[in-house]
């Protein structure tokens, strides 16, 4: 304890670097809070003034009524469930393959991550119609199954397990992604104390690297959390048909169940969701209070563990079982759907075509100014949310004070709303910021650009939080001694400690804005489609065909790109960090 | 929350002049546009659920006759369509002009907040009355019925009746969309539960016989045509289509009768450009726009236009008739003991 007070004694000591900023600190601080008070919560607060108004004025009608109903409770009840057994289920697969990643000597490490991000890029929609048919009456398992003694049935997916299940697969690449630059970067000497000091390995894992990956895991963890949170697709397809509701479902019923007390009751509930969200991320912070700042290592991902040759083939080929299961067959199933020539016809030679490509990409306009207007706008987006949001996390990390605190859960909150109330809330706040004047934000392009700054600035914050955390402040007053400042600092000390971190993050917005969908089908206007405006399009007229094709060449573009990002990974690591 | 703002006077007095100056262009173009006689101009705003490429096919042959008409295309679910309307609208300002989605129910509600502007088309003479708002405020534009879709790999029998639904021989080998998440099921589910013949026990039968809920008609039509379910009751013209790919899938109007839903069109009040949207709607009820949703593979609503290949056009369907304001007032209670039927 004394030690850590010691070190906020001495990163307090550290801020005269910053000294501009801390002359006048009230002022700046208040501007900042200001703006991200009206551009995160202001929007989000509009519409939960709706649950409290009625035609006669102030209410708390809609709050009694919502509250008394049975199906509310069931419903956060549901959530409560889904949610946690899901963010449960991801951190335990993202810490498990994060912590073989970076510390275990296996093969195909690279690859390996490839795939590992697969199930967080496929659609939900086509991992659940993957999964469906994997689980379904003629499906592999139940052949399987049906060879097995006993009468084994194939397990229902649609069912709460199912949604965990599936929620869980789709979101434990983002506890990866968080964590394994944080188990690198713990220094290999603390573990060889540790086990000089008699511990086992067990132990070890348990008292000193799970403690010092925690800021890593908390963060994955809280992300993880947020998205099973408000994700709508797998609740929905595979919640409907048993009448499974979570909060982001039944939020999406009352908004489009019309009539003038519709958003009243979303509102309600939408601020019940807030609530859950919030209390997420005070246990998370309530986590972090306990993690200890390392050594500052530069990341090493040597492995440290060896294997016997005859284990480590067999952890090869366990790990690789999973992963084809999980990443490859829906991406196989979005294959082969988008090369049938219409549905439920036998998968023969004859029957395969190129033709919903044809339609795709050549016949129709609009999918490939889709994806142009996507790429600029996940692009964009990656930049402002790259500086703006590693500028919030050097404050956040340098003074962590009430203000920037509130400031972080203001930016938590639009992440963790279902995309579409998300969108009705962008509408009420930017068609007349002030009422009686449009700015004439709203129905243009721009109106994305905030909509997505400001619903996944969160990642980029995360990322970089996480990996300021990883630098002792030491660090940083060595480098002040030593006479480096400002530019000369950043870019020779701290970047290249931050930057695995930091890129992780813009990785994520640069992801979900590229095939964001729920936002998006709200707020567009002609000219500025994304491509999740085109998926969900052909989605809604019975074109599953056009959307998979669409879906499985952005994929595969995905993958390439991923693959080139990892090359250009490793020539940074050789050139920047062997040249200090 | 309005006092939040007092402080901004300034800004709300830039955006007034800003507003005025607009108003005053615009009208000054209406007056050009009315001297020299010719068509329409200016930009309308049109937001609606048909399917893209359907969307920007009308609106292509539209601007072809009245190239002076800017206009932008907002598409997305009904659900979707109608909740931004709403949003829109309690932001203060409704950007739409003209409203194209799927059923006179949903019309129904806009009419009564008064969001709509009544408008006769000439046009519309050629339409049966039933399909007319008599006020005006909505007319429909197409014949979309519902019926049962039938996978022919799996059923050599073609059934004839919505019962089939029901029986046992089709336990949990059916499937519908939901009436939560899709508005044609929900308005489906107000005319079938008020017809006297099927009521809500049809709806209590097919919860029996273990049917399978899906969001929307795109599903229903996955599952049926890939052979997960055998029976599903789907919107029309989504069968055709599969089944003109190639896809292993018979239509089937069962003789019950089949709900009919329009896809109305419709002004907003507040439209900036009355001129255009009317140019508009006439323009989809015309015989060219007519043509065109027949081309399309839609049932046309205009007497005297065929319908597409393995469509029933209107006067071969049995429709079964519910009246729209009464299927608003019951909707929310439809809905809600729909979901108590099917919960658990």
């Amino acid at each position: 304890m004394t030690l850590k007070q010691q070190a906020i004694g001495e990163r307090k000591k550290g801020m005269p670097s910053f000294s501009l900023f801390l002359q006048n600190k009230k002022f700046y601080k208040g501007i900042g809070l200001l703006a991200v008070f009206l551009l995160f919560l202001l929007p989000v607060l509009r519409l939960v003034w709706l649950s409290f108004v009625n035609d006669s004025g102030l209410t708390l009608d809609y709050y009694r009524q919502v509250l008394q109903e049975t199906a509310t409770w069931v419903t956060v009840q549901n959530t409560l469930i889904i949610v946690l057994g899901s963010t449960l289920l991801a951190l335990v697969l993202g810490v498990v393959f994060s912590w073989i990643v970076a510390y275990v000597d296996v093969s195909g490490k690279r690859t390996m991550q490839l795939f590992i991000f697969l199930p967080f890029i496929i659609p939900s929609y086509i991992t659940t119609l993957a999964w469906t048919q994997f689980f379904s009456g003629s499906g592999p398992v139940a052949a399987l199954l049906s060879r097995l003694p006993g009468n084994l049935e194939v397990p229902n997916l649609y069912s709460i397990g199912g949604i965990i299940l599936l929620l869980g697969l789709s979101h434990y690449p983002l506890v990866y992604l968080f964590t394994v630059n944080v188990f690198r970067k713990i220094p290999r000497d603390l573990e060889e104390a540790a086990a000089t000091s008699g511990l086992s390995k067990k132990q070890t894992l348990q008292k000193v690297v799970l403690p010092l990956a925690l800021p890593g895991i908390a963060s994955g963890g809280l992300i993880a959390f947020l998205s099973n949170l408000d994700n709508f697709g797998i609740p929905a397809f595979l919640g409907t048909p048993s009448n499974i509701r979570v909060l982001s479902t039944y939020i999406y019923e009352q908004v489009v169940g019309f009539g003038p007390e519709a958003f009243s009751r979303a509102a309600v509930l939408s601020a019940m969701l807030g609530v859950i969200a919030l209390a997420g991320t005070l246990l998370q912070w309530f986590l972090l209070r306990r993690s200890r700042v390392t050594e500052t290592a530069r990341s090493d991902s040597q492995p440290r563990i060896f294997l016997e040759p005859m284990k480590r083939r067999l952890l090869e080929i366990a790990l690789w079982t999973f992963l084809l299961v999980t990443s490859v067959m829906p991406l196989i199933a979005m294959g082969a759907l988008s090369l049938i020539s219409a549905y439920g016809v036998p998968f023969t030679l004859e029957n395969l075509s190129l033709k919903n490509y044809e339609q795709v990409f050549l016949n129709d306009s609009k999918p490939a100014a889709a994806f142009m207007n996507s790429l600029k706008l996940a692009l964009v987006t990656m930049a402002i949310c790259l500086f703006l949001g590693t500028l919030f996390a050097y404050l956040r990390f340098k003074s962590p004070d009430w203000s920037t605190k509130t400031a972080e859960l203001f930016i938590t909150i639009p992440y963790a709303l279902p995309g579409t109330v998300f969108a009705l809330c962008m509408i009420f706040m930017w068609m007349e910021p002030v009422p009686g004047w449009n700015p004439g934000i709203y129905g243009t392009v721009f109106i994305l650009f905030i909509a997505y700054t400001t619903r996944f600035l969160v990642l980029q914050v995360r990322g970089s939080y996480t990996a300021f955390l990883q630098i002792d402040p030491s660090m940083e007053e060595a480098a002040r001694t030593s006479g480096a400042k400002g530019w000369a600092k950043w870019s020779k000390i701290l970047l290249p400690l931050l930057l695995p971190g930091i890129l992780s993050g813009a990785l994520l917005v640069f992801l979900m804005a590229l095939t964001e969908l729920t936002v998006s089908s709200l707020l567009w206007s002609s000219g500025s489609e994304t491509i999740g405006v085109v998926i969900f399009g052909y989605e809604q007229a019975g074109y599953s065909t056009y959307s998979t094709a669409f879906s499985t060449v952005l994929v595969l573009g995905i993958l390439l790109s991923g693959a080139l990002f990892m090359m250009l990974g490793k020539l940074w690591d050789r050139k920047v960090l062997k040249a200090k | 929350m309005n006092k939040l703002f007092t402080g901004a006077s300034v800004l709300a007095m830039t955006a007034m002049l800003a507003a005025c100056s607009g108003e005053e262009a615009a009208n000054n173009a209406e007056a050009e546009s009315a001297d020299s006689g010719s068509a329409v101009s200016g930009s309308l705003d049109f937001y609606t659920s048909q399917p893209d490429a359907d969307a920007q096919a009308l609106v292509d042959a539209f601007t072809e006759k009245n190239p002076d008409v800017e206009v932008s295309i907002f598409r997305s679910g009904t659900e979707e369509v109608v909740s931004k309307i709403q949003a829109e609208d309690q932001a203060g300002d409704i950007q739409a002009d003209v409203l194209l989605v799927a059923d006179s129910v949903t019309f129904e509600n806009f009419k009564k907040e008064e969001l709509l502007l009544p408008y006769k088309s000439p046009e519309a003479e050629a339409i049966d009355e039933s399909f007319i708002d008599p006020d005006g405020a909505y007319t429909g534009t197409k014949v979309m019925a519902t019926g049962l879709v039938v996978n022919t790999n799996e059923v050599k029998d073609l059934p004839d009746s919505w019962t089939v639904l029901t029986e046992e021989a089709s336990k949990g080998k059916a499937v519908m969309p939901s009436p939560l998440y899709s508005g044609a099921a929900a308005y489906n589910l107000g005319v079938i539960t008020k017809q006297e013949d099927m009521g809500w026990e049809f709806y209590e039968n097919m919860r029996t016989n273990d049917i399978t809920i899906t969001q929307g008609n795109g599903a229903v039509l996955e599952g049926v045509a890939m052979g997960e379910q055998h029976y599903g009751m789907i919107v029309d013209y989504l069968v055709a289509q599969a089944k003109s790919d190639g896809s292993p899938v018979e239509l089937v109007y069962p003789k019950e009768g089949v709900p009919v839903i329009t896809e109305p069109v419709g002004i907003l009040a507040n439209t900036d450009n009355e001129k255009a949207a009317q140019a508009f709607v006439d323009f989809v009820l015309s015989e060219e726009g007519q043509e065109l949703a027949s081309e399309q593979g839609y049932t046309p609503i205009r007497e005297g236009i065929e319908a597409p290949e393995g469509l029933k056009s209107l006067d071969e369907m049995n429709v079964l008739e519910a009246d729209s304001v009464e299927l608003l007032e019951t909707r929310e209670d439809d809905k809600a003991k729909f979901g108590e039927i099917f919960g658990q």
